[in-house]
């Protein structure tokens, strides 16, 4: 029976083996060579309790188990010495009783068992070791459990809180407030010297120090880490938490690893006892820092379960609150725009109101004056001509206020509404350079080369300049970042980033053509092109994915054009603007020469 | 003598308009609406209409409208406010020789008028 469950064991232990895999696999190895060899020596114990004259010889070797075991402990996993040593203690204490019993009876009481029961004196001693080989492992474990109990009741404690404590961040949708209690959390229930968070940043492709306990923002060496930093590509190969003692025992094990080097320092500089990354499905949103323990304990295996928990917990809570807070930030976008479109409808009315006002005010003062001016050719006496003078004057002020405050709600207007106010005829090529010195506000212009395939008799379009001016600005931006970008990814030899400009007449519409060689939009986002807040633009810095969807108001909306995208990934892209072509037939009285 | 009429529902800029353009030997008659303008239009035949867009009862675009349906091509000048520009559009459509935005100063109000009643004025 007892060689039946050692087998047993040691099946198990080997299939365990198998699949395990790092430093797992190592202690298991181990594990299993002393186990052999150790059990193996023990078995020469039996052949005496079955009379056979053999000698324990083999006992020396359990010491050897012993000494293997304690080996890889120390090699492969620091944390757990504590507990490895109280179990082996107990596991000690419960099989010598467990097996020296017996042996006890067998030597000790042979005589008196002799005398009573005769030649089956032996029933005994086997009886008692079957029955305290079979509740052995029970009171093993039933002591170990207690041991441990009395032993981890710190840790116990701080687990069971983490664990509560994992469960209530999912409700917590601000993320600021979000990080601070897991660190907070982490710090009061393990009682360690410091807890960090550091989160993923898309646009910079960097994780950043978001959340700090215990040590002041100032105090940190180092608050952000590259993505493709050995800690990060560590922590992404393995998936699981990263000790800096063992990483400290490997490297002088695994010496020619450069890697390990690395890490260490870095671990150093993040005054890091522990890093547990925080995953959600395969990618790595978040890695919690954490310090050393106040009591000077290590972390346990039993520890890396817990963290390893709550930061999957934290992952899910932090995406929850991420996706809230860009929710909310989507949200607030679109109701500035409808607050806009409210404003605009407001002010349209208003303006009607306003300048009615206005309009009159101009009939009447205009005529004061009209009447004023063929009256003052009469004789008056002086007296008189100077207040008719001062009313002429007052006349004239009032004239040229109605005038600015016509100009002023013209203005309102085209902020606020498309409006036809600005209309005006353009010319391409002014419209042409005025849009690019725009542009070069925002980007090196030199670095591309503008061809216009049109010439001065190309027919003026109808439409507000600033309007045309903004669309052509972003189709310009937008070209530019493509050809930036292309530069980049594709780094071909001699490229330089063209940008073509062609015109011709289609009907009543003028057809502009805006081509450039640039990156390029990929097939499955060409339709999502048009739609606000898209951006294919790898930092979203460079782009709030509101350019194309101006581009389409201003010119389907305000001047009933319209817009053609065409675009093909690693060639160039294509805006074609279809414009209102300006009719000199029409007088519009109101433009000034 | 030329004859102008001034379409607008409101009555500052109906008087002072006619006060105005009566010193320039213009015979002005007013109309405080829609259906009033196209009954003098009519009956006055007067050679120039200003007519404001934007009216209470009807609209300057549906008079003209009606005007160019009667096969009517009296010259027609719009006064625009803050119109949308589809609005100003379809008057256009309907032939006009052009329009002025509001507010405007009597002054160049003057050189549009008498540029367009040109020698027909006395």
């Amino acid at each position: 029976m007892w060689m039946c469950l050692v087998a047993i064991s040691h099946i198990h232990l080997f299939r365990e083996y198998f699949r395990s895999e790092g430093i797992r696999r190592n202690q298991i190895l181990y594990l299993f060579i002393g186990s052999v060899v150790g059990f193996s020596g023990g078995i020469t114990n039996f052949m005496v309790a079955y009379s056979q004259p053999v000698y324990p010889s083999g006992n020396f070797t359990i010491p050897i188990y012993s000494l293997i075991v304690t080996y890889a402990i120390l090699k492969y996993r620091l944390l757990d010495i504590t507990v490895a040593i109280t179990r082996t203690g107990i596991f000690l204490a419960v099989y010598s009783v467990v097996l020296g019993l017996p042996f006890a009876l067998a030597f000790g009481a042979q005589k008196y068992l002799i005398k009573i029961y005769d030649l089956n004196w032996w029933i005994i001693p086997l009886g008692s070791s079957t029955i305290l080989a079979t509740v052995g492992p029970y009171i093993y474990l039933f002591i170990q459990k207690k041991a441990e109990d009395r032993l981890l009741q710190e840790q116990r404690q701080y687990q069971a809180t983490l664990r509560k404590a994992s469960l209530g961040m999912g409700q917590i949708k601000d993320l600021k407030r979000l990080l601070s209690l897991i660190v907070h959390v982490v710090t009061k229930a393990v009682r360690i010297e410091h807890c960090k968070i550091f989160l993923y940043h898309e646009a910079s492709n960097r994780f950043v120090l978001k959340a700090a306990k215990n040590k002041r923002l100032e105090e940190v060496k180092l608050n952000v880490v590259d993505a493709n930093n050995v800690l990060i590509t560590t922590l992404v190969k393995t998936k699981e938490p990263i000790v800096y003692q063992e990483i400290k025992q490997q490297k002088t094990d695994y010496f020619e690893d450069k890697n390990l080097y690395e890490l260490e320092k870095l671990l150093t500089l993040l005054d890091a006892e522990l890093v547990v990354p925080s995953f959600i499905e395969q990618t790595l949103i978040a890695f919690i820092v954490l310090g050393k323990k106040y009591s000077g304990k290590m972390y346990t295996q039993d520890d890396l379960v817990v963290f390893s928990i709550l930061a999957s917990q934290s992952a899910l809570a932090i995406e929850n609150a991420m996706f809230h807070e860009e929710t909310k930030r989507t949200h607030e976008q679109l109701f500035k725009a409808e607050k806009m479109a409210t404003i605009g409808t407001m002010a349209d009315g208003l303006s009607h109101q306003i300048n009615n006002r206005l309009h009159a005010m101009g009939f009447i003062a205009g005529d004061a004056l009209d009447t004023l001016r063929r009256f003052k050719d009469k004789p008056v006496p002086a007296d008189a001509k100077e207040v008719l003078d001062n009313i002429q004057n007052a006349l004239e002020r009032i004239e040229e206020n109605v005038k600015r405050g016509g100009e002023i709600v013209q203005g309102l207007l085209t902020y606020t509404r498309k409006g036809e106010e600005g209309f005006v005829s353009v010319d391409l090529d002014k419209l042409l350079d005025a849009s690019i010195e725009m542009a070069a506000f925002k980007i090196k212009t030199k670095e591309i080369d503008f061809h216009r395939h049109f010439d001065s008799q190309t027919p003026k379009v109808r439409g507000n300049f600033t309007q045309l001016q903004e669309v052509l600005f972003n189709v310009i931006d937008n070209s530019y970042d493509a050809i930036m970008q292309r530069k980049s990814e594709l780094g071909e030899r001699g490229y330089r980033g063209v940008i073509d400009i062609a015109a011709n007449t289609n009907g009543t519409k003028l057809e502009l053509v805006i081509r450039d060689n640039g990156m390029g939009v990929k097939d499955e986002n060409k339709n999502k092109i048009f739609t606000p807040f898209f951006t294919t633009k790898l930092s979203s810095k460079k782009g709030t994915g509101l350019g194309m969807y101006v581009i389409k108001k201003i010119i389907e909306e305000n001047h009933r054009g319209k817009v053609e995208f065409t675009s093909q990934y690693k060639v160039g892209s294509q805006t074609k603007l279809l414009l209102p072509l300006h009719n000199p037939d029409f007088k519009d009285f109101s433009q000034k020469t | 003598m030329a004859k102008l009429l001034v379409v607008d529902d409101e009555q500052d800029i109906r008087d002072f308009a006619k006060s105005f353009f009566q010193k320039r030997n213009i015979n002005v008659i007013t109309a405080s609406g829609g259906a009033e303008a196209l009954e003098l239009i009519e009956k006055e035949k007067p050679d120039l209409v200003l007519l404001d867009i934007h009216m209470e009862e009807m609209s300057g675009v549906e008079v003209l409208k009606q005007l160019r349906q009667n096969k009517n091509d009296i010259k027609v000048i719009m006064v625009t406010g803050v119109e949308e520009e589809s609005i100003v559009n379809e008057a256009n459509s309907w032939g006009i020789r052009g329009y002025i935005h509001k507010p405007l100063v009597l002054e160049e109000l003057e050189k549009i008028v008498i540029g367009e009643l040109g020698t027909k004025r006395s």
